[in-house]
């Protein structure tokens, strides 16, 4: 499992510098290559997941053995592990980063909007298009009207061992079955027998507040 | 997915906007500057929600201008690999579809759409099931899963597939 969040991890090193090769290269590759390339740094990968201070040093191992075939995996369960990996450690968002279901962030986009329509007497204020663009992606896509809820029914899943990130993912697929989840959330996968029953309860809770479209 | 993250930035302040509103010009020389804009690192600066605190003001020599360094919250979105997404279809042609969601375009391309979906051209481009049952044309929704990202000057592009499990087009008797 570490190892294919490893990957992921490489791949979003690759996105940083601008190119990333794995979105030229669409075809799958065994698993095999993996796990033969990243035997010499699993330990260092596993220090990495706590603090993201021997990402240098691992990045500049990763790169010494040759990208390519590391950032070839196409294998969906590796790119999907390392979502929730790169959500905790991903050097490139600051350590205080907090993920925000999309219903929560639709709560605060029009907060915000509300008081910007007040300010609109002056006419330099204007509303960023990017601004307008989520906010109606949040309108249509978010399917829960109320945040404080749906942490309420998935806070539990925390004790069996999910992040806030996993979390934050599970709310914004509204998935409709447990198959749903694990297809999404690879990393949750390993704990599939724990985890099943008192996920199944959230799912059945959350499809009571879905808002009707 | 969006974020609440910290951010901090030297806004340099000409003496003109110095006096009793100076916070306030601060404040909003920082929203012209910030909101809106793209990094690489942390996505889309979609709005900021507040001010942390605004440092002490450094005069620039030679200049007068002053720099404050200021920490700020704000609401970023930032795409990742592996993100399951909702966008909806804006162009179909034969080597895939481009689709966005909030503010990010995703292109999907017909490598990764199920082989049995050809492509048909003709007034309504789209991408249908040899059944016909399926239909992936403008301004569909489509669920898609993010494999790649690449960031510009000012937008982020990503590459996506639906060739996975529960990707795909969205029906609205269904919609998640």
């Amino acid at each position: 499992m570490s190892e294919k969040g490893g990957k992921g991890f490489k791949s979003s090193l690759k996105s940083k510098s601008g190119k990333d090769d794995s979105s030229t290269k669409p075809k799958k590759t065994g698993k095999v290559h993996f796990d033969h390339n990243l035997g010499k740094s699993e330990s260092r990968f596993k220090v990495l997941q706590g603090s993201d201070d021997n990402f240098q040093g691992f990045s500049a191992s990763k790169e010494s053995k040759g990208g390519k075939g590391s950032n070839k995996a196409k294998k969906s369960s590796v790119s999907k592990d390392s979502q929730p990996l790169e959500l905790k450690t991903e050097k490139e968002l600051p350590e205080n980063a907090k993920c925000l279901m999309d219903c929560e962030a639709f709560q605060i986009l029009q907060g915000i909007k509300e008081q910007i329509t007040v300010l609109s007497e002056d006419p330099t204020i204007k509303i960023p298009v990017p601004f307008d663009r989520g906010l109606e992606y949040l309108k249509y896509g978010s399917c829960y009207m109320n945040p404080q809820s749906v942490r309420q029914i998935l806070d539990p899943l925390k004790k069996h061992g999910v992040s806030e990130g996993e979390m934050c993912v599970i709310a914004n697929v509204c998935p409709e079955s447990t198959d749903e989840v694990f297809a999404f959330v690879p990393s949750i996968k390993g704990r599939k027998d724990k985890i099943n029953q008192p996920l199944e309860e959230a799912l059945a809770k959350l499809s009571k507040i879905k808002k009707s479209t | 997915m969006f974020f609440h993250i910290v951010l901090e930035r030297n806004m340099q302040l000409h003496p003109r906007f110095f006096g009793r509103n100076l916070r306030e010009n601060l404040v909003s020389k920082l929203m012209k500057d910030v909101e809106g804009t793209c990094s690489g690192r942390h996505g889309f600066v979609v709005a900021i929600t507040g001010i942390e605190s605004i440092g002490k003001g450094l005069i620039r020599d030679g200049t007068g201008f002053v720099t404050f360094p200021v920490k700020y919250q704000c609401v970023v979105f930032r795409p990742f690999k592996g993100e399951i997404l909702e966008a909806v279809v804006t162009l179909v042609n034969k080597m895939g579809f481009f689709a966005e969601a909030g503010p990010v375009q995703i292109f999907v391309s017909k490598h990764l759409i199920p082989d049995d979906m050809e492509f048909q051209a003709g007034d309504m481009p789209n991408y249908t099931t040899s059944d016909g049952s399926v239909k992936i044309q403008k301004e569909c929704e489509v669920r898609l899963k993010i494999i790649g990202t690449r960031v510009d000057a000012t937008e982020i592009f990503c590459v996506g597939t639906i060739k996975d499990d529960f990707l795909g087009v969205i029906n609205d008797p269904e919609a998640a």
